[in-house]
């Protein structure tokens, strides 16, 4: 537990030495508000949805330019800035080293969702019973967990490929779509629903709208399970495809190639 | 004459140096041709699925100032990484027309996104190109990348001062794709967001856009306004290009700053 709890927060640190509080700001609390508002009006021209359906949904996305990009960091950054090799040295499982990178960023993904949550509906007058906030604050962290996890996944993907960031910025754009936080799911057409319920976000997004349209946690404790089973699948995954690359990268003395 | 030709030659040789890049190629294909879907299954699902050539225009013009706004706001970081910054600026034209040539460039490649999305919509959507205006169209799409090259300068020569113009660039792409009405009209945003679009020459840049596309108003008044404002963006650009040059020559800091 402590390696998974000190490793996480001393790679988190060293990543915010790199970084400022105005990118934070800039890129993590600022930029996905914008992205709430442009679809809350888009959505409102449109009449596809009410406002609600945009600010929670987008709220609950809103984690995952953090815990995508963050997940990707926590791995290929490592090979970037050469200290990939140090990190495989250590005599403890690497499969903790790195899982452990996911939860700071998780708890990230949980302050920026939670601010786009709040700033969100007061801007836009939208109303949320104060019933529903503990089970959103759990809806909230499951959704910016299995994210997190999903970064890790495709950040594992950086131990063999050279371009992951490729892929990061690709899936982001996907989660856009997929995840029905924009369209509504069933105006999507079966393949994309299908797809979808394999990403994160998708049904903690559902959880997240039917705990502010007041139907309880029991309601909603449906979709959270889902998507706590996708973010387990996507931290195995993570863990698997770290270990095969990582034995593949000394198999083929590719560790530290750019 | 020979100013025409060194833009001319640089926009090209940067366009081919972005156009090697794999990222720079896959994002600007494969990021608005997802828009772009999204746009459709959006218009589909509301009340006007009869605008969707507009929706999949609307996403093309979102791309490309994605495209200028990323590539323009790190092109002198951008240079300076490549270490190709001093070179650039011991050449013996002013520093705005070295630059404008980078953020042109980043403008034409956003064309690609604009090409893709048309005929993504066109070919998986059956979206027929029914453009009421095609001269125009066709006129139009190139000066709104011209203008957005110019105004494209200002924002890479005022990045340029700000130490932290990376938090700035990542927070500016909704923004301006709100207030310049790329897919949401500006007609149902609050109502101090217009003076701020009116200002923009994206937002005249997709109005003229559009108009050529559905016919709605005349073009070419959007059209001279969009490259009148980018003219002043490419003038006061090219001001405080001269003054970072200066600037950084008189404290040794051209690598640094």
């Amino acid at each position: 537990m402590r390696l998974l709890a000190v490793g996480g927060v001393i790679a988190y640190r060293a990543l915010f030495n790199w970084t400022t509080p105005s990118m934070f700001v800039g890129t993590l609390l600022v930029g996905p508000l914008f992205q709430l508002l442009f679809f809350a009006y888009l959505g409102r021209q449109l009449g596809v949805a009410d406002d609600s359906f945009y600010i929670v949904g987008n709220a609950v996305l809103a984690a995952s330019t953090a815990c995508v990009f963050g997940g990707t960091m926590a791995v290929s950054n490592e090979r970037r800035f050469g200290t990939l090799g140090h990190v495989l040295l250590s005599p403890r499982p690497r499969t903790l080293v790195f899982l452990g990178r996911a939860i700071p960023y998780a708890g990230n993904g949980l302050l920026i969702a939670a601010f786009s949550l709040v700033v969100g509906s007061a801007l836009l007058g939208l109303r949320v019973p104060l019933a529903a906030v503990p089970g959103l604050a759990v809806t909230l962290a499951v959704g910016a967990l299995s994210c997190a996890f999903f970064g890790l996944t495709l950040g594992a993907l950086g131990l063999r490929f050279r371009d992951v960031w490729l892929v990061s910025n690709v899936s982001v754009s996907l989660l856009l779509l997929l995840t029905g936080v924009n369209v509504p799911a069933d105006h999507l057409p079966g393949w994309m629903r299908v797809v979808g319920g394999g990403l994160p976000i998708t049904h903690s997004a559902e959880a997240a709208r039917r705990l502010v349209d007041g139907d309880g946690f029991g309601a909603a404790l449906p979709s959270l399970s889902k998507e706590a089973a996708v973010g387990a699948a996507y931290a195995v995954t993570a863990a698997l495809l770290l270990k095969v690359f990582e034995a593949e990268s000394r198999r083929r003395a590719s560790l530290d190639t750019l | 004459m020979s100013v025409l030709r060194l833009i001319g030659r640089a926009t090209l040789l940067h366009v081919k140096q972005l156009s090697r890049s794999q990222f720079e190629i896959a994002t600007a294909l494969f990021v608005p041709l997802v828009q772009a879907t999204l746009a459709v299954y959006l218009f589909r699902a509301g009340t006007e699925p009869h605008r969707l050539l507009e929706a999949a225009v609307g996403a093309g013009m979102m791309a490309v100032w994605s495209s200028v706004l990323f590539g323009s706001g790190g092109a002198i970081q951008n240079q300076r990484w490549q270490g190709t910054l001093e070179m650039l600026m011991l050449a013996p034209r002013p520093p705005a027309l070295l630059v404008f040539p980078i953020t042109l460039a980043t403008a034409v490649t956003g064309t690609y996104a604009m090409i893709a999305t048309l005929l993504w919509g066109g070919l998986v959507y059956r979206i027929p190109l029914d453009v009421a205006d095609p001269l125009a169209f066709a006129v139009s799409v190139p000066a709104a990348i011209l203008g957005l090259g110019m105004f494209g300068l200002l924002l890479a020569s005022t990045f340029v001062l700000l130490p932290n113009a990376n938090a700035i660039n990542n927070t500016l792409e909704y923004p301006i794709w709100l207030v310049s009405g790329m897919l949401v009209p500006i007609t149902v945003l609050p109502g101090w967001t217009g003076p701020v679009g009116a200002v923009l020459p994206t937002t005249w840049a997709s109005r003229a856009v559009r108009e050529s596309v559905t016919g709605s108003g005349p073009v070419w008044p959007s059209l001279g306004v969009c490259l009148a404002l980018s003219l002043g963006c490419l003038v006061a650009g090219a001001l405080v290009m001269s003054y970072v040059e200066r600037r950084a020559r008189a404290n040794a800091t051209l690598a640094l700053a």
